[in-house]
């Protein structure tokens, strides 16, 4: 199938909403400026073969270090009044200035090429006698003052050259094709700073919900916070948007993604996760969830599609054209990274408001036994680590921290009992933080009296 | 002896989310005893290597490190005949915040970056010191001759 009916029926049947549709990249328009920018070329008799062997690549130019003989066109993608400021105004579209140059001599009009045939030459002579030489679109002075493009570089600026005249090709097409790209390009930008916008909104709202519905000083939500820590756990380990291993690191593309989603979803129904949030609130909150990340998706694929389409109706350019601007292009415009960048700065919003909101118990285990840190000890390095860790090592007569260390185990005594995390965890984890003190108490005893010792005598 | 939640959730990770060129597989019947291959590093002469190791987690583990042996003959400055490995983070410098998977990248480390100045195979340290060319070579022959999989 061809790209432009796929990226069509892909729009429309995403379920995009149709302010995004409207923005997106309008690929068959773009074909069809690039079918009047050929037939315009044709009638000049540059055909696109032409053209490629006439537009030699900056690094082909480079590298054979020949004479300028060889290189008797050009095509600029910067405008004369590219000074570097026109580049901030989003709204204007006649940023591009495309220019397709070449070189006559200056007294004979003659255009200084092998490469074209004979009737070329004639055509390009005439259209010299009729514009260049009549001064209206001879370049005058090179202009080096690029904002972007260092000036080393053979395509910035114009070159002058000594008994030769620079005549500029009248396209109007491919104005139409690149300011019309421009446009779109920024109207995307715009498109995604507004839903960034709309979903931060949405985010801190949920997190909002989420933190009174889990408010562990509320009777209601006692035996939820379980649930929703859970949810929350089984979300981070299914890596959606992210991956944090070694292994699986950095973004995920779209397809990959909702493969997640798929996953993280399925497991939140098969743990029966769903069925134990009481209340209609917690279930609306669960789905606003579900919901926010189903756009995060959409957004992600938007963009891929969009920077395909891109992508794809520049090499179409190229390839029917011959003008050769797909290595210049990118660096003249940057696609707006709506996929990536929307998709990190949703996802660590959703990390710091909504996942915040429940702590999870790996984020206060102890390094050294993996447990829950009871009763957390903060070390003079600020370290912290549970008790029974703590004596363990002390009669061993290990003195250093394990993490940094530091030599601050050994001056461990009550005072550094941390009674605020000892709270907190109290009150956020009273399951484990139980579990743990028995298993304390028990060790305790071990120490004491022997591996014998078990937890019955110490009731006698 | 109950296993300690922390050698549980240790090899839990390990099977879940396994590290690049190296896997770590406890028996079944001791599972404080591992079985480790790690793959030479890539730029080394270990390279294309897959070297085995045992891996035993004593009792007073993570407070004392774990004991680790190769048992694929490998020639390196810092690993003797019988397999054994010269490694600050393995004796003096243990600590018991590492686990095995940082332990096992240390060693893979180790395989990328010899060091002869604080040897354990003598022999092999001086020969790397003298003909440090000469001792990659046997180092690759040695891994194509005993560690090929």
């Amino acid at each position: 199938m061809k790209f432009g009916h796929r990226f069509k029926e892909t729009l429309k049947k995403e379920g995009f909403p149709p302010d995004w549709v409207e923005s997106a990249i309008s690929y068959s328009q773009l074909k069809k400026c690039i079918n009047r920018l050929t037939n315009e070329l044709a009638e000049l008799g540059l055909e696109p073969e032409t053209l490629r062997k006439l537009l030699k690549h900056v690094e082909d130019y480079n590298a054979a270090n020949r004479g300028d003989d060889d290189r008797p066109l050009e095509y600029l993608l910067s405008g004369e009044q590219d000074d570097g400021e026109s580049e901030k105004k989003p709204e204007s579209n006649q940023l591009f200035h495309p220019k397709l140059l070449f070189y006559v001599n200056e007294s004979t009009g003659e255009l200084d090429s092998a490469h074209l045939n004979e009737e070329t030459r004639h055509k390009l002579q005439l259209l010299a006698l009729e514009t260049g030489m009549s001064n209206v679109r001879v370049v005058e002075e090179p202009q080096p003052t690029e904002s972007d493009i260092p000036p080393s570089s053979p395509t910035s600026g114009i070159r002058r050259r000594a008994g030769y005249r620079t005549v500029e090709v009248p396209l109007t097409s491919d104005s139409e094709f690149f300011s019309r790209l421009a446009a779109e390009l920024s109207g995307l930008e715009d498109l995604q700073e507004r839903e960034e916008k709309r979903m931060h909104a949405e985010i801190e709202q949920l997190g909002r919900q989420v933190a009174r519905l889990t408010d562990p000083d509320r009777r209601a939500s006692r035996k939820i916070i379980n649930t929703w820590r859970e949810i929350f756990q089984v979300y981070v380990e299914s890596g959606i948007f992210f991956g944090t291993t070694e292994v699986d690191h950095g973004g995920h593309d779209a397809e990959t993604a909702a493969e997640r989603f798929q996953r993280f979803a399925s497991i939140v129904a098969e743990k029966g996760l769903v069925d134990r949030l009481k209340g209609s609130e917690n279930l609306r909150a669960l789905n606003r969830f579900m919901g926010i990340n189903r756009e995060i998706l959409q957004g992600l694929r938007f963009g891929e599609i969009n920077r395909t389409a891109m992508t794809k109706i520049l090499k179409k350019f190229d390839k029917q054209s011959g003008l050769g601007v797909r290595s210049t292009f990118p660096r003249r415009i940057e696609y707006p990274e709506f996929s990536e960048h929307l998709a990190k700065a949703v996802c660590a919003e959703v990390h710091t408001q909504i996942l915040s909101s429940v702590p999870q118990l790996d984020d206060y285990s102890c390094p050294m036994c993996m447990d829950i840190k009871w009763r957390p000890v903060r070390l003079r390095c600020e370290h912290t680590f549970c008790i029974r860790c703590l004596i363990v090592m002390q009669t061993n007569k290990q003195h250093y921290c394990p993490l940094c260390r530091e030599k601050t185990v050994i001056d461990a005594c009550s005072d550094n009992l941390d009674t605020e995390l000892a709270a907190f965890l109290k009150k956020w984890f009273p399951q484990e933080v139980k579990q743990k003190q028995r298993y304390n108490e028990h060790m305790a005893g071990v120490d004491q009296y022997g591996e014998v010792y078990t937890d019955k005598c110490c009731v006698m | 002896m109950a296993l300690p939640k922390r050698i549980i959730k240790e090899t839990e990770r390990l099977m879940a989310e396994p590290v690049k060129g190296i896997s770590a597989v406890p028996h079944e019947d001791n599972l404080r005893y591992f079985d480790v291959t790690i793959d030479g590093p890539g730029q080394s002469p270990y390279e294309g290597g897959v070297f085995k190791l045992e891996l035993f987690l004593p009792d007073d583990y993570p407070m004392t490190p774990p004991k680790i042996r190769f048992l694929t003959k490998i020639y390196h400055p810092n690993i003797d005949r019988l397999g054994r490995i010269c490694l600050d983070v393995l004796k003096s410098n243990w600590s018991p915040a590492l686990q095995i998977r940082t332990i096992l990248l240390s060693i893979q480390a180790l395989l990328g970056a010899p060091n002869p100045d604080d040897p354990l195979a003598n022999d092999v340290a001086q020969k790397w010191k003298e003909d440090e060319k000469g001792a990659i070579e046997t180092a690759r022959q040695w891994t194509e001759q005993y560690a090929k999989p």
